[in-house]
């Protein structure tokens, strides 16, 4: 029994609910709380890569004016441990010992009566250092290497013996920089306790797994802990962990018996958060001369933190990428004394899939055969490893509707043929595979005597779009206007839900949000009178429409919200949905289809100067049935920005004798520009996925992948050159 | 930061007066460098600073040939002045291509000239070796992580770039800088102003203690000599040049009567290329010229592995400016 989707709001462009707010300055991020009483906290971190502490001498800070305390290992209690999460092991605790692992390694946090007092004392604490030589690079005999750590690998049929009977075969070695995630919002914590109750604000994607880390580590009850986040700027991943910092705040305030306050330094988002690991990939392909392909093995190498788990693996999907009998995937970490990598949007996908794509396109070259003909003989029509149906696939047509929007046909295939005056002309594409995971989710639906209902959720919205596609879908499920709605998510003392992060919320959400809204219209149903038509009625035998309830073959038969709850003087009615899609999946004789996209990129390069520009760039996207057109859109094209920076720019840089980040500000570390971001085009394919049961797919990390692959692609069509390290500069191209 | 005393005098003298008798004191402009330096950097603390805003030394004076502009001018006025547009347009591109808007019209020119370099390692309190923030302490940055660094005028105690745009063009102009010191006034050629860091890369200029840039005087092209500022860098905004090249040029029935160039992006101070245009003078304007006077200008460079690109990469940014400058492609 579910409630009617009526495609009336859902799926309308409706600009963002939180647009105004953020526009005018009005909405409150984390680092525009501020609570009475509150001193301030800065990070003093280590500037050596590897070594010891011997003392900390922090007289002349303490002595320093407005100065509260000094905290470090040697006057700080023991910290619990922050349980496991579907996503993996908690980062390390702060203060564990004397050890530094890693430059900006967190040593001593400053507490001041104002934040420029802070900065000052921190100057002023004098830490002295036993030094040892970091392990910097994923090349270094001292890396200790873990081996298939998360039993992510696969190893389907024989791909030894395919590669050796493959007519063509491939084998190329790929490499990618790490990338910093980079939000714009400057992640804050602010911590206040009342005895063992903790309210903290807190820049994070999920405030269900800060409550339940925090509360570990405090050693208080979980039902104490209250985590708020309404507005976060960003995350890109940044914010599915309970990070140091944030334990640091939290402590920092408990020891102190006042709010304490705390926002990162942009060069410190590069040390206290994670990144993009960087990695090197082997792939091995076998081809028949039809060009279907036999055999593919991947192997991949991501750096990893000296003491840190990191629950990715960059082979995860390649399995299901292209209809391959035979695959063998390895996933190996290597230990460096570097801050700790963790998720960055389509973490591990959108690089495996630039070795995938920049192969096959190599292929593609080899074989004679298009570069998006080679991909629709490589299509997977069924899931390549279980066989079963898709639960939808529009891949084909993505490739197909962009070819033909983009022009590809009209290009020249020969590299180095296409030029501007002095500028070559290149023109490269992908496909792209990205699979969503939606952990389970509660939502409730109350309903007030008026007919508005509030939805709730501890969910987050990190710029996506969260409180206008619930709105949405509340309001057309409920047959309401979108100002009948409120949406109340960012805080973890409501219904349960799960992090931003995996292509899931939206998905989540909706089902249960979907299913809350049924439970809704059968607690209304059941709270008619005896004369009312809808007495005795299921959920499917109504439709929701124009603030009431009436029968689905009866326009006329039918009363409103408002009789309804009056007749009873109800002042409110509450249902509460919930979804749990994985566990859905196990029993659903389909396989769960991911998001499929295909990516078509046109670009120039200076000859004499190597400069790279993007001139467009469309994206053809399957997300099954969209929430709203507009944040869709506006999620594959934040995506595509950031796969320019991944092709173009991003690179986070080590020096090479402290592991010192050297590039950790906004003017040494490149993201596109605006001007370097060309008019990009987005078209949507496809139909509603028969699996999820609002049809829709998660959309918020395919439009990153797949572009870095499409201009190296583009590139080597300009240039006869193949690319296959990123970021692609112009010392490379010139 | 640390607490410093504010102070805004609304007299030249009374300023120069300030700082030369504390040294400890810095002055104020735009802030688009010194707050950076202070607030975000925090390599500098001095305890007084004189904000000079206040001061009578803001616009443009002079006609078609010679134009004064006064050191409190934002690099916005400058750009967007007549006679910027219609005798020296280089001078507006590079304006336009080195900030925004925003920082157009914060920032000034006399703050453009003594901008401090964006080297991370001077830029970083965490980083021990500089040997301009702490003479002798050694250069993090020769074996470090360098590509917006130099590779004319450096050295292995110090690659750090002199990132300005518009001081390019304004070397090719020989700009003379007027100061103004406890002791009197006096006149600087732009070509004798900063110095070369040899031993002390702490020592950027011949400024004196309290001694402040008052204005500059810009000579203008004269008619018929083209002028034009090509900037190279990764992306398109919002960044400092990897090569840059500022070139004028008269072409005369195909030869080149006159010729000025300057190169950015690999200089420890902006970095006039006076053999090139020696290289230039009465030769047919031509990419075989081009060349000639690329790889002339290009010598005794100083590069670490980052860098090393930038060597053939600031000849082919000269040969494309003359090129467009001189309207001769082959």
């Amino acid at each position: 029994m579910t409630a009617t989707i009526n495609d009336r709001l859902l799926g309308q462009p409706f600009d963002r609910l939180d647009g105004v707010l953020k526009a005018t300055g009005a909405a409150p991020y984390p680092s525009d709380v501020s609570i009475p009483g509150q001193a301030h906290a800065v990070l003093l971190q280590s500037p050596i890569g590897a070594g010891r502490i011997r003392a900390i001498d922090s007289t002349a800070a303490e002595a320093a004016p407005g100065v509260v305390a000094v905290i470090t290992h040697l006057n700080s209690p023991a910290l619990g441990e922050a349980p496991m999460t579907g996503l993996g092991g908690p980062p390390r605790n702060p203060f564990t010992d004397d050890r530094v692992l890693h430059y900006g390694q967190n040593v001593a946090v400053v507490v001041a009566e104002r934040r420029e007092q802070a900065m000052a004392a921190a100057l002023l604490v004098d830490v002295d250092y036993e030094v040892s030589a970091p392990i910097l690079d994923m090349d270094d005999p001292r890396a200790a290497v873990e081996n298939n750590a998360w039993g992510l690998e696969t190893h389907d049929g024989d791909v030894e013996a395919a590669l050796a009977g493959a007519q063509v075969t491939y084998d190329g070695t790929f490499r990618i920089a790490p990338e910093t995630n980079n939000p714009i919002g400057l992640f804050t914590t602010v911590a206040e306790w009342d005895g063992d109750r903790l309210t903290i604000h807190d820049s994070t994607q999920w405030p269900m797994m800060v409550r339940a880390s925090l509360a570990a580590v405090f050693g208080v009850p979980e039902a104490g802990v209250r985590v708020l986040v309404p507005y976060l700027g960003g995350g890109f991943g940044n914010g599915l962990r309970t990070w140091p910092h944030t334990i640091l705040t939290a402590l920092a305030a408990r020891m102190l018996g006042r709010p304490v306050k705390l926002t990162l330094t942009r060069p410190q988002m590069f040390t206290s958060l994670g990144h993009r690991a960087q990695s090197r990939q082997r792939l091995r392909l076998g081809v028949g001369g039809d060009g279907r392909m036999l055999a593919m093995d991947h192997d991949a190498t991501a750096s990893l933190a000296a003491e840190e788990t990191n629950f990715s693996a960059i082979v995860i999907g390649s399995p299901e990428a292209y209809a391959t009998p035979n695959v063998a995937t390895h996933d190996r970490q290597v230990r460096l004394n570097i801050p700790n990598p963790s998720f960055m949007r389509a973490p591990g996908h959108a690089e495996a899939n630039f070795a995938i794509e920049s192969a096959l396109d190599e292929l593609s070259y080899q074989l004679g055969i298009d570069p998006v003909e080679l991909r629709l003989i490589n299509h997977a029509d069924v899931h390549p490893r279980s066989g079963l149906p898709w639960s939808s696939n529009a891949l084909r047509e993505c490739l197909t509707v962009g070819a033909e929007q983009f022009g590809w046909n009209d290009r020249n295939p020969e590299p180095q043929s296409m030029r501007d005056g002095n500028k070559l002309i290149g023109y490269g594409m992908a496909g792209v595979t990205f699979g969503w995971y939606a952990a389970p989710c509660t939502a409730t639906i109350t309903m007030d005597s008026a007919g508005s209902v509030i939805v709730r959720a501890a969910a987050t919205d990190i710029g996506t779009g969260t409180y206008t596609v619930a709105a949405q879908l509340t309001a057309d499920l409920l047959g309401l206007s979108m100002d009948d709605v409120t949406v109340k998510i960012g805080d973890s003392d409501l219904p349960p839900a799960p992090q931003s992060g995996g292509s899931g919320l939206a998905v989540a959400l909706a089902a249960a949000v979907q299913s809350g809204a049924a439970k809704l219209i059968e607690a209304l149903i059941d709270a008619v009178g005896d004369s009312s038509p809808l007495r005795g009625k299921t959920v499917d035998e109504v439709v929701a429409e124009n603030g009431g309830l009436r029968l689905r073959d009866d326009a006329d038969a039918g009363e409103t919200f408002r009789e309804i709850l009056g007749r009873h003087g109800l002042d409110h009615l509450t249902a509460e949905g919930t979804s749990d899609l994985a566990a859905a999946a196990k029993n659903a004789k389909m396989a769960t289809a991911p998001a499929f996209a295909a990516r078509f990129v046109e670009i120039t390069i200076d000859e004499d100067l190597g400069l790279l520009r993007v001139k467009r760039l469309l994206s053809v996207v399957d997300g099954g049935r969209l929430l709203n057109a507009k944040t869709a859109r506006s999620q594959i094209i934040g995506g595509a920005v950031m796969g320019i920076g991944m092709a173009m720019f991003e690179d986070t840089i080590y020096d090479q004798d402290t592991g010192r980040i050297a590039n950790a500000t906004f003017g040494d570390y490149l993201v596109p520009v605006n001007a370097d971001v060309p008019d990009l085009d987005v078209v949507f394919v496809g139909e509603p996925d028969r699996f999820s049961p609002t049809g829709v797919k998660g959309l918020g990390e395919v439009g990153v992948v797949g572009v870095a692959a499409a201009i190296a692609n583009a590139v080597y069509h300009a240039t006869g050159r193949r690319m296959r390290s990123l970021p692609i500069t112009i010392d490379q191209l010139m | 930061m640390a607490e410093f005393e504010y102070l805004r005098p609304d007299d030249v003298s009374g300023a120069v007066a300030t700082v030369t008798a504390d040294p400890d004191a810095a002055f104020l402009a735009g802030g688009t460098t010194q707050l950076d330096l202070m607030l975000k950097d925090r390599i500098i603390a001095p305890t007084t600073l004189v904000d000079i805003t206040r001061l009578p030394l803001h616009g443009i004076t002079g006609g078609s040939d010679r134009i004064r502009v006064g050191a409190l001018t934002t690099m916005e006025e400058l750009a967007a002045d007549e006679r910027v547009v219609l005798h020296a347009p280089f001078i507006r591109e590079a304006l336009l291509l080195g900030a925004s808007t925003q920082l157009r019209n914060m920032a000034t020119i006399g703050g453009n000239i003594l901008q401090r370099t964006r080297c991370r390692y001077f830029r970083d309190p965490m980083v021990a070796a500089c040997n301009k923030r702490e003479p002798g302490s050694g250069c993090a940055a020769v074996t470090g992580a360098a590509r917006m660094h130099a590779i004319l005028g450096a050295g292995p105690n110090c690659i750090a770039l002199h990132a300005s745009d518009v001081c390019v063009p304004l070397m090719a102009l020989d700009t003379v800088v007027q100061i103004q010191g406890a002791d009197g006034e006096r006149s600087v050629p732009l070509a004798e102003f900063y110095t070369l860091p040899g031993d002390r890369p702490d020592i950027e200029n011949v400024l004196r203690h309290g001694e402040i840039v008052t204005a500059i005087d810009i000579p203008l092209l004269p008619a018929g000599m083209n002028s034009g500022y090509l900037k190279v860098r990764d992306r398109v905004s919002y960044e400092f040049a990897l090569t840059s090249a500022a070139a004028a040029v008269w072409v005369v029935d195909g030869r080149i009567a006159d010729v000025r160039i300057a190169l950015g992006g690999v200089g420890t101070i902006p970095w006039r290329a006076p053999e090139a245009e020696q290289s230039l003078r009465g030769q047919r304007a031509g990419t075989r010229a081009f060349r000639a006077a690329a790889e002339a200008a290009i010598h005794d460079t100083f590069t670490v592995p980052g860098t090393q690109f930038k060597v053939e990469l600031v000849k082919r940014t000269l040969v494309r400016i003359l090129q467009t400058v001189s309207g001769v492609t082959s």
